[in-house]
């Protein structure tokens, strides 16, 4: 008995130990001294109601230390441990470390998670459809997910990355539809991981492709719980990051950026039309600035004659070559994009007006800029904004200097030359041994007509 | 692997880029000389070279040529054989860079030099032959797609056309039944060799197979009628001949009335551009991998830089020395590169059959 009563002295000491200097910490002892239950929490993220309603009133209420323990083991979540360093990360966690006499220690949940509630999409907005998003908290999510997509394929697995941060992933996945292989890959990535702390979804997808230096994003980080259902039933992974706010899922492909949910909502052709105007958007933002550079400094001779005489007429008081002119009119658009990002809300229309209205009439009056440059730029912020995923928007913000350098050493060759480098780079990119960017359309009309023979026997 | 559609694109592209090479030039030389019947017998020959091609390349599922010819015959004979196809390979790629260099200067940007125009092609072409094969058949298909219906759309200008000379065209048909020479017949026979970038493709497909040949026999007749009689309706009987690149004079001609571009050149350009990088970058991506099986040797060194680099330095430095030839030199060394290949083709079909029995021997002992 004194031997036994020793170890839980010892045990207790070392957590204190480890415990030191955390005001938040809380011990209590229960009983009398002989038969004593210690109790050790963290005040911060232990739920202190959980603790009097269901540990120590009941203790009281009991004849038998026996009896409590069983009652103690009985609750879901509640754990036996002999390992006291997982002991004390659970401790850390949330749950509640209870000693009992013969040495033995159980851990209690009683995390206590705070997170906002379910609000609206707030980066991927649609117009039709459900608008819940993903919150801070991992159990709800998972609940999100759960309830759109009630099969009992869908697996959910959990581990954790960031050596101090100790966040929670989920990987969810249809059993039957995932490709193993990916799914392998995913686990060795994840153990691969090798940082202090993870707080965003959007980081660990900078961690799993490996390469820093790529361009384009390789996995999707969404706060849409639909789209997220939607990739699970297409065979996709989705992780779920505790205290993120936003999942990732994987692997991408380079089309999954120009979808939007409602896409599926629309009349096809009607989705047809929204899916090209996307494209299109994207093809005007790239190459627009290239393009002027090339036509008004290499080829004015491509255009018809009004339109070369137009845009010339229109850079007359421009004192520079065009490249410079684009440089200048693109940065002063970042800024803008930057400045209104960033600005609390109530000052940020004020910008946008100071930039655009003033800013973009003062320049052509004054000389400085064409005209038709001021269109040019407005249709290349528009044209960029009709991208659905902020990821990708983001890339193609940056993607488009290198054309304009190009058009300035090469003019219209380089825009060629440009293209096609993008083109074969993209066709490089693989997420988790997918390749990136092929023509999938045409695959998929194949795979329809076959699984079509199949049903049809 | 990759699935079977991508060996259309590999015909497909060489079937395309053959107007801006010599092969035009070539065949409308010898317009009254039997470039029809070249025309008309080269269908059989490259189809049956194409079948007989795909049909050994079978024998060997998942292996290039460098391996094949490394494993089943002696050291010496597969150096000398790599070596050759190397130079083939590597002299298609450079024929079609040099030959838009000179297209680049002489009808878009006679702004820039020529040594830049080359560095940047080669900087392209160079950073992608060093992709795995796959991607480089993923990018290949999403330009052809892209580029395809701008061919469209040119051919069906240049056909609609009312200032286009049927009665020319029916001129040069008069002479259909000349007996042609070797060298149209080679020629002609050069849009079909796409399939041929199999030698070392065929690591990445599973098993390849080739439905519906007698289609892609239509496709490679109509291709060649179009390339030799569409210059020749624009240009005259006569005239033609006297044009350097004859599609580019030819799609000069073509205006577009309402649209912002007025010249149809410019997106004959921007495809025949785009197709031709791409087509550069499987020629000489085929060379690297042959190059690099010279050297295979038994135990793989890792080393500070890789030999591939190496390989691609002297790629670059023979591009830029042989790019200073004068226009006589080059065109002689195309019709050459043109007449030598359809040998070398049959030379490695006929070296793949013979692997492929020295295999089997090989295997009974």
């Amino acid at each position: 008995m004194r031997s036994s009563k020793k170890e839980q002295d010892s045990l207790l000491k070392w957590f204190q130990e480890k415990l030191s200097k955390s005001s938040d910490v809380e011990q209590r002892s229960l009983g009398n001294s002989d038969q004593q239950v210690n109790l050790m929490y963290l005040r911060s993220v232990s739920d202190s109601k959980v603790v009097n309603q269901y540990i120590i009133r009941p203790y009281y209420e009991m004849e038998e230390e026996g009896v409590y323990e069983k009652y103690i083991a009985s609750f879901p979540g509640s754990k036996s441990s002999q390992d006291a360093k997982e002991a004390l990360e659970l401790l850390l966690n949330g749950y509640i470390a209870i000693f009992f006499n013969e040495g033995t220690l159980y851990l209690f949940d009683a995390v206590r998670a705070e997170a906002g509630p379910v609000a609206e999409a707030q980066t991927e907005v649609i117009v039709q459809g459900p608008s819940d998003s993903f919150n801070e908290s991992m159990d709800v999510n998972m609940n999100l997910i759960r309830r759109r997509y009630q099969s009992g394929d869908l697996k959910a697995e959990t581990t954790t990355v960031g050596h101090k941060s100790k966040t929670k992933i989920a990987i969810m996945y249809d059993e039957t539809r995932v490709d193993p292989q990916v799914l392998k890959e995913l686990k060795k990535c994840l153990d691969g991981i090798n940082i202090d702390i993870l707080q965003a979804a959007a980081e660990l997808d900078k961690y799993l492709s490996g390469n820093k230096y790529r361009l384009f994003p390789t996995t999707i980080v969404t706060e849409r719980p639909d789209r997220a259902v939607f990739n699970i039933s297409e065979g996709k992974i989705i992780l779920i990051v505790d205290t993120a706010g936003f999942v990732v899922i994987l692997p991408a492909v380079f089309s999954d950026f120009f979808t939007a949910m409602d896409d599926k909502l629309q009349v096809l052709p009607v989705g047809w039309f929204l899916k090209g105007i996307r494209y299109l958007g994207l093809i005007l933002t790239v190459l627009i600035p290239g393009l002027y550079v090339a036509f008004t400094s290499y080829n004015p001779e491509v255009w018809k004659v009004q339109i070369a005489l137009l845009v010339a007429g229109s850079r007359a008081t421009v004192p520079y070559p065009s490249y410079i002119e684009v440089l200048i009119m693109l940065l002063m658009m970042e800024f803008l994009t930057e400045a209104s990002l960033r600005l609390p809300k109530a000052i940020g229309p004020t910008a946008t007006t100071v930039g655009g209205l003033i800013l973009g009439t003062a320049a052509t009056e004054a000389g400085l800029v064409s005209n038709i440059m001021i269109i040019l730029v407005s249709a290349v912020a528009i044209s960029n904004f009709v991208i659905p995923m902020n990821m990708m928007g983001f890339t193609i913000r940056v993607i488009k200097y290198p054309f304009i350098f190009l058009a300035t050493i090469y003019g219209l060759l380089g825009i060629v030359l440009g293209l096609v480098s993008v083109i074969m780079y993209l066709s490089s990119l693989r997420s988790f041994g997918q390749p990136y960017f092929k023509i999938y359309a045409l695959d998929r009309i194949r795979t329809n007509k076959v699984q079509r023979e199949r049903e049809n026997g | 692997m990759v699935k079977n559609k991508y060996i259309y694109y590999l015909f497909l592209i060489n079937a395309l880029i053959n107007v801006i090479n010599f092969v035009p030039r070539g065949l409308i030389a010898q317009r009254f000389n039997g470039a029809a019947m070249a025309i008309v017998v080269s269908v059989p020959i490259g189809l049956t070279l194409m079948y007989l091609c795909v049909k050994m390349m079978n024998k060997f599922p998942g292996e290039g040529l460098p391996e094949i010819l490394n494993a089943n015959f002696p050291r010496l004979v597969s150096k000398v054989m790599l070596f050759g196809h190397t130079l083939f390979w590597y002299f298609a790629g450079l024929i079609t860079l040099v030959a838009f260099v000179d297209v680049t200067m002489r009808y878009i940007t006679s702004d820039v030099s020529p040594l830049l125009i080359m560095v940047g092609f080669l900087v392209v072409v160079c950073l992608a032959i060093r992709l795995t094969s796959e991607s480089i058949l993923y990018g290949l298909e999403v330009l052809i797609v892209i580029n395809v219906p701008i061919i469209i759309y040119v051919l069906f200008k240049a056909l609609l056309n009312p200032m286009f000379s049927w009665d020319a065209v029916m001129q040069v048909i008069t002479y259909s039944l000349k007996a042609p020479s070797y060298g149209a017949i080679a020629q002609a026979t050069f849009i079909f060799t796409g399939y041929l970038n199999l030698a070392v493709f065929n690591r990445v497909f599973d098993k390849v197979r080739i439905r519906q040949l007698w289609l892609i026999g239509i496709f490679g007749f109509l291709t060649l009628v179009v390339t030799v009689f569409i210059p020749i309706g624009y240009q005259g009987t006569i005239n033609v001949e006297r044009h350097v690149y004859p599609w580019f004079s030819t799609a000069d001609v073509l205006r577009t009335k309402n649209f912002i571009i007025e010249r149809v050149l410019f997106f004959f350009y921007f495809t025949y551009l785009t197709l031709s990088l791409v087509s550069s970058i499987i020629h000489w991506h085929v060379a690297l991998e042959m190059f690099k099986g010279l050297f295979t040797t038994k135990e793989k060194k890792k080393r500070k830089i890789d030999p591939e680099w190496w390989m691609i330095l002297a790629f670059c430095a023979a591009a830029l020395i042989l790019m200073n030839t004068n226009q006589f030199v080059r065109d002689r060394a195309g019709l050459l590169y043109l007449d030598g290949r359809l040998i070398a083709e049959m030379i490695l079909i006929f070296s793949l059959y013979l692997a492929h029995k020295r295999r089997r021997a090989k295997k009974r002992e």
